[in-house]
């Protein structure tokens, strides 16, 4: 199966300090993984686990210390023209978390899709874009007469659809989707859940969803990815990752998110990712595990297939031990 | 019975705007116990933060409270001046505001933010402000060496958790938190909402929380209050309303997200959003919205009916053709 987009060794390091404490932080060390067409892949992980560094440097925002990102066969550290790089940023485009801070308040809605149009598709007409930008209005399920609206006159989940509009707007092939819907209420992020499923099934788009909330992943997601401290520790379907989760921190994960179905868990987890500064080998998680070995303190995890298309970085769970770290 | 340390009664908040007035906080009372812990639910705009303000007296202008009253600990807090007020805040009631990023002061470090609030309270001595704000963010489970550093070296669970630690600095009989998780993710979002559960039972404080993700609270509180378009709904004790929900509107609420278990269903959510409040529907505010509404709830106006053990402002629940499921 060709991929849409590969992920091969990914490494984004910041240098921080001055020049007398020079150090290096690992925002995000060896990471690959792929999306495939029509494919919603979930980036799950904490605050501070790379996720967002990730989406930036698929966006060319950042360039990778290491690595390489392939885009539809061709590398993108190599598209060096103005075409090539337009042409990479219509075809993957991105949707900001916060709906309030990510449209320009002075002009109406309309001003960033017709803004777009223009640049990215050169062979409309002025009106073409007019008709363009109402259609893009209706798929993203907002009636046309909004687009002479102003940002202050839309509510939340309505600006987020702008945000989507925006990005259909230059026909894309992937959307990087950093925490969509994390700032919107709990009632309406279902409205906005659906539309990437839509835009998925309708469109034909596939979709780099990030987020912390692995509820909302299940619900649109077809494969899920979870990082923890820069590094993958597990990634599969995301049915499989949740019912068979083979990782510690996914099972911490997974006992995180509140059910008022179901009794609550007794856990005594209070510890935060770590920043990864000057990092020595070993698992980024084994502070916080409960059934870490000796191993872990010396050799980092490598990713490895346990079952069909299923990753886990853990060495408990490579020997074939039945890991339940947390219980969810 | 414990008696009632909060009692907040017929309690209306106006905006007072150019276009008339617009009531956010409609006619609404409660009672709250020592050390209880009561949750405010409701999507955006409904009023849930307006009525927070005014039961803490910190509405400013074009709010203002237009009737009732708010008794603390015997005396009502409405009316009385910003000096009156100043020796009740931080003292015996204390607010936790939603978004600790803007609610800390980014060039002061910690320790000078808690000095300020002792010192604006009496506590003089170096010594004494010293060993209080080491105590109380030891407390919170932070180190006490935090308190040399800027809310910009913190991570946002560690400064939700220090605004906690400031609002415990004279250990307050109630705390008001205004959705201190939002901005959190779900492993520091438990790991918060455990830490403030046992400062609670350990402190005997009471909480009022406000939140839209009623999933977050079903096993913390132990009343929930649903309100919407500036009324309360339903109210009553957490755990009942999460197993049999009552009014349409939370059954919406609780049905609005995905879970992790359980078959993948697809979910639509409530249709349409809260109402304007300068122009609200006839009748019950929620039946445009309401799947279960019939023509009588477009005409009459509901009250706030008692059944079983729980308040609920839905006629069809009050006249018993809308069962709890």
């Amino acid at each position: 199966m060709s991929e849409l987009l590969e992920v091969s060794s990914l490494t984004k390091h910041f240098k921080i300090g001055n020049t007398l404490s020079r150090r290096t932080l690992h925002a995000v060390d060896d990471v690959s993984f792929s999306i495939g067409e029509r494919e919603i892949v979930a980036l799950a992980g904490e605050s501070g686990s790379g996720k967002s560094t990730i989406a930036r440097l698929l966006a060319r925002i950042y360039e990778p210390t290491a690595g390489t990102i392939t885009f539809d066969g061709q590398d993108v550290a190599r598209m060096r023209s103005r075409r090539d790089q337009l042409r990479y940023a219509s075809a993957v485009p991105m949707v900001f978390q916060d709906p309030f801070a990510s449209i320009n308040p002075v002009f109406r809605v309309s001003h960033g899709i017709l803004r777009s149009l223009k640049l990215h598709r050169t062979d409309l007409s002025a009106e073409d874009r007019r008709a363009e930008a109402a259609r893009i209005f209706e798929v993203v399920g907002l009636k046309p007469d909004m687009l002479e609206r102003f940002p202050y006159e839309l509510s939340g989940g309505q600006r987020q659809r702008v945000g989507f509009a925006q990005a259909l707007a230059m026909k894309p092939r992937l959307i990087l989707a950093d925490e969509p819907v994390s700032m919107l209420d709990v009632s309406i992020r279902i409205g906005l859940l659906n539309l990437m499923a839509k835009l998925r099934d309708e469109e034909g788009v596939s979709i780099l969803y990030i987020t912390h909330d692995i509820a909302s992943a299940r619900y649109v997601a077809d494969r899920l990815i979870v990082m923890y401290a820069g590094q993958i520790a597990e990634a599969g379907p995301i049915e499989n990752v949740l019912s068979t989760p083979k990782h510690p921190y996914t099972q911490l994960l997974l006992s995180a998110v509140p059910d008022p179905k179901a009794p609550l868990q007794e856990v005594t987890d209070r510890g935060e990712p770590p920043k990864v500064v000057d990092p020595a080998p070993g698992c980024r998680f084994r502070w916080r595990c409960p059934i870490a070995i000796d191993t872990c303190s010396q050799v980092t995890p490598v990713a490895a297939e346990l079952l069909p298309g299923h990753e886990v970085a853990c060495h408990v769970a490579q020997t074939g031990a039945d890991v339940k770290a947390f219980v969810s | 019975m414990p008696e009632e340390i909060l009692t907040v009664e017929h309690l209306s908040v106006d905006y007072v705007l150019d276009r008339g007035n617009v009531r956010a906080v409609d006619d609404v009372s409660f009672g709250l116990n020592h050390g209880e812990f009561l949750a405010i639910v409701g999507e955006s705009g409904c009023g849930k933060s307006t009525l927070l303000f005014a039961v803490a007296q910190l509405l400013a202008s074009p709010a203002e409270t237009a009737a009732g009253t708010v008794t603390f600990k015997g005396r009502n807090l409405v009316g009385l001046t910003d000096k009156e007020l100043a020796a009740v805040r931080w003292r015996d009631m204390s607010v936790v505001m939603q978004s600790a990023m803007n609610a800390l002061n980014p060039v002061k470090s910690i320790g000078a933010q808690f000095k300020d609030a002792l010192q604006a309270h009496g506590t003089r001595s170096k010594e004494e402000i010293r060993t209080r704000s080491a105590e109380v963010l030891r407390m919170v489970g932070i180190d006490p060496l935090h308190l040399e550093s800027y809310p910009h070296q913190l991570s946002g669970g560690m400064r939700q958790r220090s605004m906690i630690a400031m609002a415990l600095l004279f250990t307050p009989d109630l705390i008001i938190m205004d959705e201190p998780t939002s901005a959190l993710d779900v492993v520091a979002q438990r790991s918060l909402m455990l830490q403030i559960k046992e400062l609670q039972q350990g402190l005997g404080f009471a909480v009022i929380f406000v939140t839209h993700d009623m999933s977050l609270v079903s096993h913390f509180s132990d009343r929930l209050m649903v309100m919407y378009a500036g009324q309360i709904d339903e109210l009553g004790a957490t755990r009942p309303i999460f197993y049999k929900p009552t009014h349409p509107y939370t059954k919406g609420l609780l049905e609005a997200f995905p879970s992790i278990r359980g078959p993948r269903k697809p979910l639509q959510g409530i249709a349409g959003s809260p109402p304007d409040l300068g122009k609200l529907p006839s009748g019950c505010r929620f039946h445009p919205r309401c799947p279960a509404a019939v023509d009588r709830c477009a005409e009459e106006v509901p009250g706030l009916f008692p059944v079983d053990d729980l308040l609920v402002r839905c006629l069809r629940v009050a006249d018993g053709s809308l069962a709890s499921e």
